[in-house]
């Protein structure tokens, strides 16, 4: 087949539309907060071996994983047509227990699937030792309910057995038999739109350009890469801690740029610790993957290519490449970001002219989980909450935003407070909090929620120790802090914590300022 | 009584009226400065001394939020929440930029204000409004010479108290100011407090554009275009401006309506490609409407037609992208330096691969009143063409096949991805460059017919003349279906919005029974964060889940359903239509229609293809494709296998076929 570059761009734009159609019937129709108000949710389509072909601009913190998920369930289980399997496991395709991926097969009549279309989307409940199933847990058994690649649906109907089995191991039950229907809608449109595409076009025209799309991303990245300069680039940061007593935990970086390719070098980061914060290497994958993103131009696909000119190289049972039964939890919401502010000090060296200083670095994760007293049933509220973006070399950070690794919505407070015993005393930005210099820090966010019942807290927050950095002589952002408020009384928290609160108490989060750059003048 | 529909437009300002026999347009220059000006030029020539009412689409408001230049504004919100409007809702609108920043709220952290007081979610008041606050952030508003003040606190719409009176302190002080349970009653607050922001921010410039055009023509005698595709009456416009912020492509999409409906055609698509993006919307019978909608990254929460856009135009650039794909736009050649083939630009346009093929016609430009350069392009083209291993003619179709791909799935967007079968609808396009696309993109979408109206060019002025009066009413009221008292609760709630608009129409000056109310309810599942709006008939929950099935392809029986929001529409219908009908059907060509013959590429092959004067086609004239029918302002291309007939009213109606 001739290769045109015209038909080239009708199937970029046709196929990644196909996973953005995907996204607005699961965001539209799903129960979780973190994916209806969160976005915290990704769609991608699939050649019939597993390699991404597109993936929709939903969370960077998917990037890498979802063909992980992919390639994990054509391992180990044969789907048939109408066919669907799902996962959430670690350690085999997946990144958190929160996150549960669902892979169903596109057959167009070779008997063969010719095409997978995934999505993966964060349940507010998993199971496990907290509700929101993001705890302070030492282990995966504790973190909530481990669901291997197994098939969810078969000739079209759900597997009752398998799905009760999940449904009583969650806390939520209603909630994710609502999600699982949303997801499940959302690939039969992927598997619909895309046997429209093969319909039209002929099945070997549409893998031809697939697999053209996957070049195209290849070369682009490599465009990207040759702009930087070659050379050996190091940097090293740490984690604050795990929640568990280790403190000062390393993450560090040798990034070699060779013309167009490079090698992403951790093996010199930590070594497994006990506490959550251990990163799988999905996790690790998707964060070079969104630096690499962030640096190439906007239209460059999020497909296999992009990886091709990458080198990742990890130690395995090390804490950016966590191996089972590694509590894994908060490696995909802290450990993500500081994976990236580490990439990126290393490729300030570079492009000093480029990189911004360091973002808030973290997600501010806050669950409250407790029995509603005004509405009769247990409930499970989870946010996450942004703060200050690094000043660049042009450049003043932003205010108050989510950076990096994630991008989901806040919660409105008037959606809050008509469903949850909680009222938000205060939301506003975290003024001065910024690294000052030539080009001043964005500045963080506090927030204040009042508890209106009894109910357990349970907070992942890291740069409560470590700030994030300035670049060229800017000071670093100041670090976040966590604070309860009872009858008045002030009480600092640290960075990971759990804790039973009662009616009346305020939790006050102060998130941290994006560094600053260049000397004051 | 004579009536005027007005488009204030960036080059014309066009008029449309009705005549004796028919129609009348005129064209008058807009005055950018003082968009007034030319409205008052244009009436005066229409109707110098006579009785005359206009509807009128005005920018006024929309140039103001998108220059910058609203009036000095204040917000008042609940204390802890001052900095509402720069959090936002904390997300970015790019993923991958690593300097990303929102634009700056249209008001400044330091004019935003926080009021002790709290309304509780259940309507109650939990804190008192602090009055000595609310005093000295009156003092502090005086010395800073604010001079227009929006209102926005938490659950007003549940409990308006503390927000009235907020409202009766500016007053006293004399400021100007927008209350936000006035103008939208419904719950999330980042997206309720812009929306009144924004309406503080252009009320003042909009009421003075209203006083002196007022002044001018004589009280209420004049309506304005909203975005939901009706019309307001001046004083309602003018405290509530943030209507009108999204009108300016309304009135096509209105006007599409109405002479569809004419024609005997209710399910459309329309296409309105300019110069630098292309404007779609879906109409089946009724127009679409959707409850929010967002201006240069801010929300705006105001009932708006729901119109789709994407940056591709006659004027967006196509080039080869490192990666060896063809792209085209969004960015755009715009007026300078404009196309190739227009003299001075640099880079290929969408214009210059139509020119190219042969589908624009040089000699017609305009009229023929404009000098364009076709030789130019070549060279450009020929370079290009060598990097991306083609040949110049068949680049130049790549162009428009990426340009149609770009529009075809802005459209698949509105249609099939809303459970709407495009070949139930017939594409209507009046943009200036759609002529060149519809027959092509029609056929991606399988879409059957293509209608192009006689006038393409004053569509939107007629759309504003034959609008309705609409004015839309809103309460968040977050009920459960299967709560006791559900139904009282609402017909009661309702019942309070139609006193509500039934006093605002009668006071406008409309006779009580020409008023039709429709209400609406938006519901969803219980614990979902969208809301599906349909009708408040009997049979609401029904039809709630009959909806969800089809948009989503499940339904819950198990779940509870929730009302969220209760909506009112009043609507005052305007007169029957009469557009003039030619009565002898021929299918002879007039004298001097055909034009001559061409050569322009199809497929990669040189067609000798018919051109045609389109003011001289008639009624019953019958063209087969491959054709090109020229006019003024816009050029309409029959590909082979397409067959072109002019109807009764003078429409091109082309069956795509191919």
């Amino acid at each position: 087949m001739d290769f045109n570059p015209v038909l080239l761009e009708v199937f970029k734009n046709r196929l990644s539309s196909i996973a953005e159609e995907m996204g607005v019937v699961l965001y539209r129709t799903a129960f979780s907060p973190n994916i209806k108000e969160r976005r915290d949710f990704s769609c991608a389509l699939f050649q019939g071996d597993g390699e991404l072909i597109a993936q929709a601009a939903h969370i960077p913190v998917h990037l890498g994983s979802m063909p992980m998920s992919v390639k994990a369930i054509l391992q180990n289980i044969k789907l048939h047509e109408g066919d669907m399997a799902f996962l959430n496991d670690p350690f085999q395709g997946g990144t958190h227990l929160p996150d549960i991926t669902i892979v169903a097969p596109v057959f167009t009549g070779n008997g063969a699937a010719d095409f997978f279309v995934a999505c993966r989307a964060h349940h507010s409940d998993v199971g496990g030792m907290a509700a929101g199933s993001m705890p302070l847990a030492t282990s995966i058994f504790q973190e909530g309910l481990i669901i291997p690649p197994v098939k969810i649906v078969r000739k079209g109907e759900i597997i009752e057995d398998v799905m009760n089995i999940v449904l009583r191991n969650v806390r939520t039950p209603e909630e994710r038999k609502g999600d699982f229907a949303s997801q499940i809608m959302a690939n039969n449109v992927g598997i619909k739109r895309l046997a429209e595409v093969t319909k039209k076009y002929g099945l070997e025209t549409v893998k031809f350009y697939s697999q053209k799309l996957i070049d195209y991303a290849e070369e682009m990245t490599r465009v990207t890469i040759r702009r930087i300069p070659d050379g050996v680039y190091e940097y090293i940061d740490y984690l604050d801690d795990d929640g568990q007593g280790t403190e000062d935990i390393p993450l560090e970086v040798k990034i070699t740029i060779f013309d167009d390719e490079m090698e992403i070098d951790f093996q010199k980061s930590s070594q497994e610790v006990a506490g959550g914060v251990n990163a799988v290497y999905a996790i690790t994958v998707s964060a070079v993957l969104y630096v690499i993103s962030a640096l190439g131009e906007e239209r460059i696909p999020k497909n296999s290519g992009c990886l091709r000119p990458l080198r990742i190289v990890t130690q395995s049972g090390s804490v950016l490449h966590a191996e089972f039964p590694a509590a894994v939890a908060a490696g995909n919401v802290e450990t993500s970001q500081r994976i990236v502010d580490v990439l990126l000090g290393a490729l300030s060296r570079a492009l000093p002219e480029i990189i911004p200083a360091a973002s808030q670095g973290t997600m501010n994760n806050v669950t409250i989980g407790g029995w509603d007293g005004f509405r009769n049933i247990h409930f499970t509220y989870y946010e996450t909450i942004g703060g200050g973006t690094g000043a660049s070399k042009e450049e003043d950070g932003a205010n108050a935003l989510h950076s990096h690794m994630t991008n989901t919505m806040n919660t409105p407070a008037e959606a809050l407070e008509f469903d949850y015993p909680l009222r938000v005393e205060s939301y506003h930005v975290r003024r001065g909090s910024g690294g000052t210099g030539n080009r001043r820090g964005g500045d963080g966010i506090v927030r204040e929620l009042r508890l209106l019942t009894d109910a357990h807290v349970n907070v992942l927050s890291e740069r409560r120790k470590y700030p994030p950095y300035g670049l060229s002589g800017g000071e670093p952002g100041s670090p976040g802090k966590n604070i309860i408020i009872r009858d008045g009384q002030e009480m600092i928290k640290p960075g990971k914590f759990s804790a039973s609160l009662l009616k009346g108490d305020i939790l006050r989060i102060e998130t941290p300022g994006g560094g600053g750059f260049g000397k004051k003048q | 009584m004579l009536e005027i529909g007005v488009d204030t437009g960036g080059t014309f300002t066009d008029f449309i009226y009705r005549k004796e026999s028919g129609w009348g347009v005129l064209k008058v220059l807009s005055t950018s400065g003082d968009p007034g000006q030319a409205v008052l030029k244009g009436i005066d020539l229409i109707a110098p001394g006579k009785d005359f009412r206009i509807v009128h689409g005005s920018t006024v408001a929309t140039n103001a939020l998108l220059e910058r230049k609203g009036a000095k504004t204040a917000l008042i919100t609940n204390k802890g929440f001052e900095d509402i409007l720069e959090i936002g809702r904390q997300n970015r609108l790019k993923l991958y930029s690593l300097t990303y920043k929102n634009e700056p709220p249209v008001i400044r952290g330091d004019y935003c204000f926080g009021i002790p007081g709290r309304i509780t979610a259940q309507g109650e008041e939990d804190e008192p409004l602090n009055l000595e606050a609310c005093e000295a952030v009156i003092q502090r508003m005086l010395e800073l010479e604010v001079d227009s003040v929006a209102v926005s606190l938490l659950f007003s719409f549940l409990n308006p108290k503390h927000e009235i009176i907020m409202g009766q302190m500016l007053s006293n002080a004399g400021f100007s100011y927008s209350l936000s349970h006035e103008i939208i009653a419904e719950f999330r607050e980042y997206e309720r407090t812009s929306t009144i922001a924004i309406n503080s921010y252009v009320k003042p410039l909009m009421e003075k554009y209203i006083n002196s055009l007022s002044k001018a023509t004589g009280e209420n005698n004049f309506s304005i275009m909203q975005s939901n595709g009706g019309q307001i009456s001046s004083s309602t416009a003018g405290k509530e401006p943030v209507r009108t912020i999204l009108s300016g492509p309304a009135g096509g999409v209105v006007g599409a309506q109405m002479l569809g409906r004419i024609c005997g055609i209710e399910r459309i698509i329309t296409l309105d490609m300019g110069g630098t993006s292309t404007d779609v919307c879906l109409i089946d019978r009724s127009l679409p409407v959707n409850y929010e909608g967002e201006i240069s990254g801010y929300p705006l929460k105001v009932p708006m037609i729901h119109i789709h856009t994407v940056g591709a135009g006659g004027g967006s650039i196509a080039s080869l992208d490192t990666g060896g794909a063809l792209k085209v736009g969004p960015e755009s050649a715009g007026a300078n330096p404009g196309p190739i083939c227009y003299g001075n630009g640099k880079e290929i346009t969408v214009t210059d691969a139509n020119m190219n093929l042969g589908r624009l016609r040089p000699e017609h430009f305009l009229g023929g009143n404009m000098k364009i350069f076709p030789q130019r392009i070549k060279p450009f083209l020929e370079e290009m063409a060598r990097y991306a291993g083609l040949g110049a003619d068949q680049l130049a179709e790549g162009i428009c096949t990426v340009t149609n791909s770009a529009m075809e799935r802005a459209v698949r967007v509105i249609s099939v991805e809303r459970g709407y079968d495009t070949r139930d609808f017939t594409l209507f396009s009046f943009g200036g460059a759609g002529g060149m696309h519809a027959v092509f993109l029609a056929r991606l979408l399988q879409i059957p017919k293509v209608l192009i109206p006689r006038d393409p060019g004053t569509l939107s002025a007629f759309g504003m003349l034959m609008a309705n009066v609409l004015r839309d009413y809103s309460l968040t009221v977050k009920l459960k279906v299967s709560d006791p008292g559900v139904h009282k609760r609402l017909l009661e709630e309702l019942m309070n919005l139609k006193q509500k608009g039934l006093e605002d129409l009668v006071e406008e000056g409309y006779p009580e029974e020409r008023i039709i109310f429709e209400s609406f309810l938006d519901m969803r599942y219980r614990g979902q964060s969208y809301e599906i709006t349909v009708p408040f008939k009997e049979k609401y929950e029904e039809e709630f889940r009959k909806k969800h099935l089809d948009l989503y392809g499940y339904e819950n029986r198990d779940r509870d359903v929730e009302i969220i929001t209760l909506r009112l529409r009043a609507r005052v219908f305007r007169g029957e239509i009469d557009i003039p009908e030619e009565e002898v059907k021929t299918n002879k060509l007039s004298p001097g229609a055909f034009l001559g013959q061409a050569d322009v590429v199809f497929s990669s092959k040189k067609w000798s293809t018919n051109l045609f004067d389109r003011s001289r086609l008639r009624y019953g004239n019958s063209i087969e494709g491959p054709a090109i029918i020229l006019e003024y302002s816009s050029t309409t291309v029959v590909p082979p296998q397409a067959l072109l007939k002019v109807d009764s009213i003078g429409n091109l109606i082309i069956h795509s076929g191919g």
